[in-house]
């Protein structure tokens, strides 16, 4: 219990560290929030005025502590260039990502595992050759490009899908995740190919080792040894694995909401920093970056608890 | 029993040594100039001069992906060296000495983890654009790489975390404690006796990493936070190329095609390595 | 058993997404009201409050919602809208407004003389470091003389103070105007979904001649290299200030429309700094660039070579003949250089916005054209917002692409910023004779002496080659053969109320 104390102690730590980073960050790249609101009709005294109005004008450590004083509070502050407020603009935004997140994730997970089994239980044989290709050949291929041969073959060819015609889940919740099933695939994709590929050799390699051997002699059959001792054991690296894809698919979804126009966190975030509008992107980066951080969390707990030969971290 | 033929090392090895192959023959000899413009040559198709036909301003793309590739090598081998590099150091130290150090370096190392990488980025590039940093901008060409730095620094907590948890299993082993006992210094215990040994580890960690920068490279390109024009990058060229896609797939397809061979090249090489 | 296992949680999770989004999912109902989706390529980033939205994207929509008492048409010219009428005195310092009978809010009120008064005077108020509408400046009073009559009193004349009286009209009794919109326009606020939609309804009350399509949803669409599979996949129906390119890429469903983008697109370069700061060098650089050339490669010869800072629909004001001053002349350019001191060359940076694809690739072609004269221009691509901060506002460049257009249909809104004095200058331009053309032509009330001055003002610009001038780009406009009705405006706006369905008007 006090290593989780500890822990999220730290995961705390960690987040506010983020939130300073990101608003150093804005203190060091080009261009005004009062400006790029203005644009090219603004007068140095308009712009004066404005910086006021958002408060740039005070020091910046004072900014620093008023945003994360606010935002213990639940507060998230105003949007720049919307003037709404950030809360409800992100409370519109996070379930669209989250169920592309989710929906990847189920993707990989239930493609890669029997197609990891598959391999490693055939290893050798020319399906086993045939798909350990074909991984090797998505795993080459760059995210966008990827997003864009999926439009191309199910949206224009094969017209499952309408490109571009993003549903939002206020109008139809089917339609939405109609829509959300091929920006997922575009995301699980390479990751499937390296799951695939974790997998089989993780599973190759537990299959040689003292404890499967011994199962077989007590005269398990293939698919029940396969099952139920290798699988665990193989299962570890891959639980690590899928955490990070976790972080990969947050930020890679900026990438593939980009080829599939899906007006989720990754488009206000881009247009967000380009904006300068800083409220937004704090409140966004500092979500994402706990998302990231507790799922790390979690699969460190997941991880000690299938196998708790693991030193826990704290006491080392 | 008949030794397998490491199919992987040779597929592997042949593709690899084509892309070098094209990337050094484009540094003593290119069949054009790659940004020298041409009206009449405007989306000419493939034909025996040009073979991978020419792009929207009738510059030939073969030599173009020749440049490309070079540059794409250059970034992926730039940020490669960098994250490693750095990666190694900060991964050795926190690993080797822990403590109150460790702690600290490696919450801001899962600050970066958890930080977006274009912001990163977008930050790397206005420095060495506004000239803050003007040293690096002169070693890296006037600019023209800050991908390079951007990708670099994007990559080290990855290699950090993989050399530090190393390093935390390696320094209680018995030959660390022998060679403590024998008199050895912390810095050649460090990089003399315990890298050589993480290396099994290091070494797949360094190839994806390599691929991981050819694909980044890409994508940033794609969102403009890439290679300046008029440079060939493949990714640059792969995502100018999709504004033509309907009417020019040809265009996309070449430097799509090497992306593609160059980094399955390298993981079968890669993987080829490891079976042997 | 496994595989069951497997199914059984794909269920669970599922469902919890579909719960998770149901919460706050509506059903569309049915409907038989006609509609029309548009694409825009940025969103309407700004607050509802239309005097102080000052993106251009925002404008060209808030241009269906809200009204002034003149409004622009098609054509240029300024007609009566909450105004039924309007008079000028003599020495062009009294306007008078007569106020249009029965012209309603979209709230359903009556538009009053103190619903005028506010809006002007809250424009006109300099509270927050200026005036939110510049040429107010210039207000003396704003007095309701009767309960339909608004008189509006300068302290200079202004003969083109007309031109800003577009200025949204909007209730007094709305104190929200951030968040709720409400204005007199044919098309009345309904949503705003940041980055996703905008959607608007008619407005059935409307003054004028109602709109067509009862609603319109833009819909934004952010990757310009989608909006050609969103055109032919039919989620948008509509889609304008599309390139050359993405035209030729359509399928057969489309009208496509050609008009101009009614700005000057030109290698705008720093008049302040080395080597710049001659003429003879800025001269060089327009002999070595052939405008057409940039034309043929980057739009197949759409759009239209100007040779000054001013575009064709601007009429009278608009000297043609200026975009032929210089002829690619490699030699010549090569002599001036030699003249200047720069027999070698020299190189410089050419910044550019990274989000405008037309002025990379025009950037592209000049660079590649001005290696013919041993000049090496490095290209560097910077976001809007540095380009605002670094070049715009800083003036911290050696030369960039970039296209300015006018925010009315003034010749000064073109020609202001070159006055040496101009917190608009961004380019360091600085001649006595340009200043004192300038100011003879904002100084005289005779319409023929004006438009003499602003025609020399724009000679000037081209003599002393201000800037390398290229073009007033070509716009497409693809619309769905379905629909009808584009009208392209001389100005940065969209009118959404001409448009109709073929085959029901």
């Amino acid at each position: 219990m006090k290593y989780v104390g500890k822990k999220i102690i730290t995961m705390c730590l960690t987040l506010i560290l983020v939130s300073f980073l990101v608003f150093l960050c804005f203190t060091v790249i080009p261009g005004d929030p009062a400006l790029a609101k203005l644009g090219t009709e603004a007068t140095p005294e308009r712009v004066e005025a404005l910086r006021k109005e958002m408060g740039l004008d005070r020091p910046f450590m004072v900014r620093y502590g008023d945003w994360l004083y606010s935002f213990v509070k639940g507060d998230m502050g105003e949007s720049y260039s919307y003037g709404l407020p950030v809360k409800e603009m992100l409370a519109d935004k996070v379930p669209i990502t989250v169920t592309m997140s989710v929906m990847s994730i189920l993707i990989i997970v239930a493609v890669s595992i029997p197609l990891g089994l598959y391999t490693a239980k055939h290893e050798g044989s020319v399906t086993d050759r045939v798909i350990y290709a074909l991984n090797q050949v998505v795993m080459a291929v760059p995210a966008f490009f990827a997003g864009i041969l999926i439009t191309l073959l199910f949206g224009i060819v094969l017209k499952l899908f309408t490109p571009g015609g993003y549903i939002s889940y206020n109008q139809s919740v089917a339609g939405f995740l109609g829509y959300m099933i091929f920006p997922s695939i575009a995301i699980a994709l390479p990751k499937i190919s390296m799951t695939v590929k974790l997998l089989r050799s993780g599973l190759i390699g537990e299959k040689k080792l003292d404890y499967t051997r011994t199962a077989y002699s007590r005269g398990n059959n293939t698919k029940g040894v396969l099952y139920k001792h290798v699988l665990k054991n193989a299962m570890l690296p891959i639980i690590t694995f899928l955490g990070m894809t976790f972080t990969d698919i947050i930020a890679g979804s900026i990438i593939v909401e980009q080829v599939f126009g899906i007006p989720g966190m990754g488009r206000i975030l881009l247009t967000s920093i380009s904006n300068r509008d800083y409220p937004v992107v704090m409140a966004i980066i500092v979500c994402l970056a706990a998302a990231v951080i507790i799922i790390n969390g979690l699969v460190d707990l997941v991880y000690q608890w299938i196998d708790p030969r693991i030193r826990l971290e704290g006491e080392s | 029993m008949k030794r397998k033929k490491n199919f992987n090392l040779i597929i592997g090895t042949v593709l690899t040594g084509l892309m070098l192959l094209l990337i050094v023959t484009g540094l003593f000899f290119l069949p054009y100039d790659p940004e020298t413009m041409d009206i009449e040559l405007k989306f000419a198709g493939m034909s025996p001069a040009h073979p991978f036909g020419c792009d929207n301003y009738g510059r030939d793309v073969f030599t173009r992906v020749m440049v490309g590739a070079r540059t794409t090598l250059l970034v992926a081998l730039g940020t490669v060296g960098i994250g490693a590099g750095a990666g190694i150091l900060i991964g050795a130290f926190t690993g080797y000495f822990g403590g109150w150090v460790d702690e600290v370096v490696m919450r801001i190392i899962d600050a970066l983890f958890a930080f977006p990488s274009i912001l990163l980025a977008l930050v790397v590039i206005s420095l060495l654009g506004n000239g803050k940093l003007g040293v690096i901008s002169l070693l890296l060409g006037s600019g023209k790489y800050q991908v390079i730095l951007a990708l670099g620094i994007a990559f080290i907590p990855s290699f950090a975390r993989v050399v530090r948890s190393e390093y935390l299993k390696q320094r209680e082993m018995d030959y660390v404690k022998n060679a403590r006992i024998m008199g050895c210094g912390h810095l050649r215990i460090m990089f003399v006796h315990i890298l050589p040994n993480i290396m099994p580890v290091l070494i797949p960690t360094v190839m994806i990493g390599f691929n991981n920068a050819v694909l980044s490279e890409a994508g940033m390109s794609y969102l403009g936070i890439g290679v300046q024009p008029p440079d060939a990058s493949l990714g640059r060229m792969l995502s100018e190329a999709q504004t033509y896609l309907f009417s020019q797939p040809s265009y996309a397809l070449f430097p799509g095609l090497t992306i593609v061979l160059l980094v399955l090249g390298f993981s079968l090489l890669a993987d080829g390595l490891e079976e042997r | 058993m496994k595989k069951k296992h497997l199914k059984a949680l794909l269920m669970i999770v599922l469902s919890l997404a579909l719960t998770l989004t149901a919460c706050s999912g509506k059903r569309q109902g049915e409907s038989t009201e006609s509609q029309i989706t548009i694409g825009i390529p940025q969103d309407v980033e700004d607050s509802l409050d239309p005097h102080k939205a000052v993106a251009a994207g925002t404008e060209e929509v808030f241009f269906n919602m809200f009204e002034g008492l003149v409004k622009p048409d098609s054509d240029g010219n300024l007609n009566p809208a909450v105004a039924s009428d309007y008079k000028v005195s003599e020495d062009e310092k009294i306007y008078t407004f007569t106020l249009r009978e029965g012209v309603k809010f979209h709230d359903g009120s009556l538009v009053t003389v103190e619903d005028v008064k506010y809006s002007i005077e809250r424009c006109a108020d300099t509270s927050e470091g200026g005036p939110l509408v510049a040429a107010f400046s210039n207000i003396v009073s704003v007095n309701a003389t009767d309960d339909k009559t608004i008189e509006i009193v300068l302290a200079e004349p202004d003969a083109d103070f007309l031109a800003s009286m577009d200025t949204a009209i909007i209730p007094a009794s709305n104190t929200t105007p951030e968040s709720v919109a409400i204005g007199t326009g044919p098309y009345k606020f309904v949503s705003h979904a940041p980055q996703e939609s905008f959607v608007m309804e008619k407005f059935d009350e409307y003054w004028g001649e109602a709109a067509h399509i009862d609603k319109v949803t833009l819909k934004v669409c952010a990757n310009t290299d989608s909006i050609v599979m969103n055109l032919n996949g039919g989620s948008i129906d509509m889609f304008s200030r599309l390139t050359a390119t993405q035209v030729s890429q359509l399928n057969n469903n489309f009208e496509v429309l050609e008009g101009t983008m009614n700005l000057v697109q030109a290698l705008y370069l720093n008049n302040g700094v080395e080597p710049f700061n001659n003429e003879k060098v800025r001269q060089a650089l327009c002999y070595a660039i052939d405008k057409q050339y940039i034309l043929d490669m980057t739009s197949d010869g759409h759009g239209t070579p100007v040779g000054t800072s001013m575009f064709p629909a601007f009429g009278k004001y608009y000297m043609p003949e200026l975009a032929d001053y210089y002829t690619k002349d490699v030699e010549k350019a090569k002599a001036l250089l030699k003249e200047a001191g720069y027999p070698e060359g020299f190189s410089f940076t050419i910044k550019v916005p990274s989000n405008y694809t037309p002025h990379i690739e025009t950037t592209q072609v000049i660079a590649e054209e001005l290696k013919a004269i041993n000049v090496d221009a490095k290209i560097e691509l910077i976001e809007w917002e540095t380009w605002l901060s670094d070049v715009y506002s800083g003036r911290k460049f050696e030369g960039t692409v970039i296209g300015l257009d006018a925010s009315s249909l003034t010749a000064s809104s073109m020609l202001l910023r070159f006055n040496s004095d101009s917190s608009k200058n961004f380019i360091n331009y600085s001649n006595p004779e340009y200043d004192a053309a300038y100011a003879r032509a904002v100084g005289t009330t005779n319409q023929e002496e004006r438009t003499a001055a602003f025609k020399e003002c724009q000679q000037i610009l081209t003599e002393t080659a201000a800037n390398v001038y290229i073009q007033d780009m070509a716009e497409f406009v693809a619309i769905n053969k379905k629909y009808a009705g584009y009208e392209f405006y001389p100005l940065y706006v969209q009118d959404y109320s001409k448009l109709y369905i073929v085959g029901e008007e």
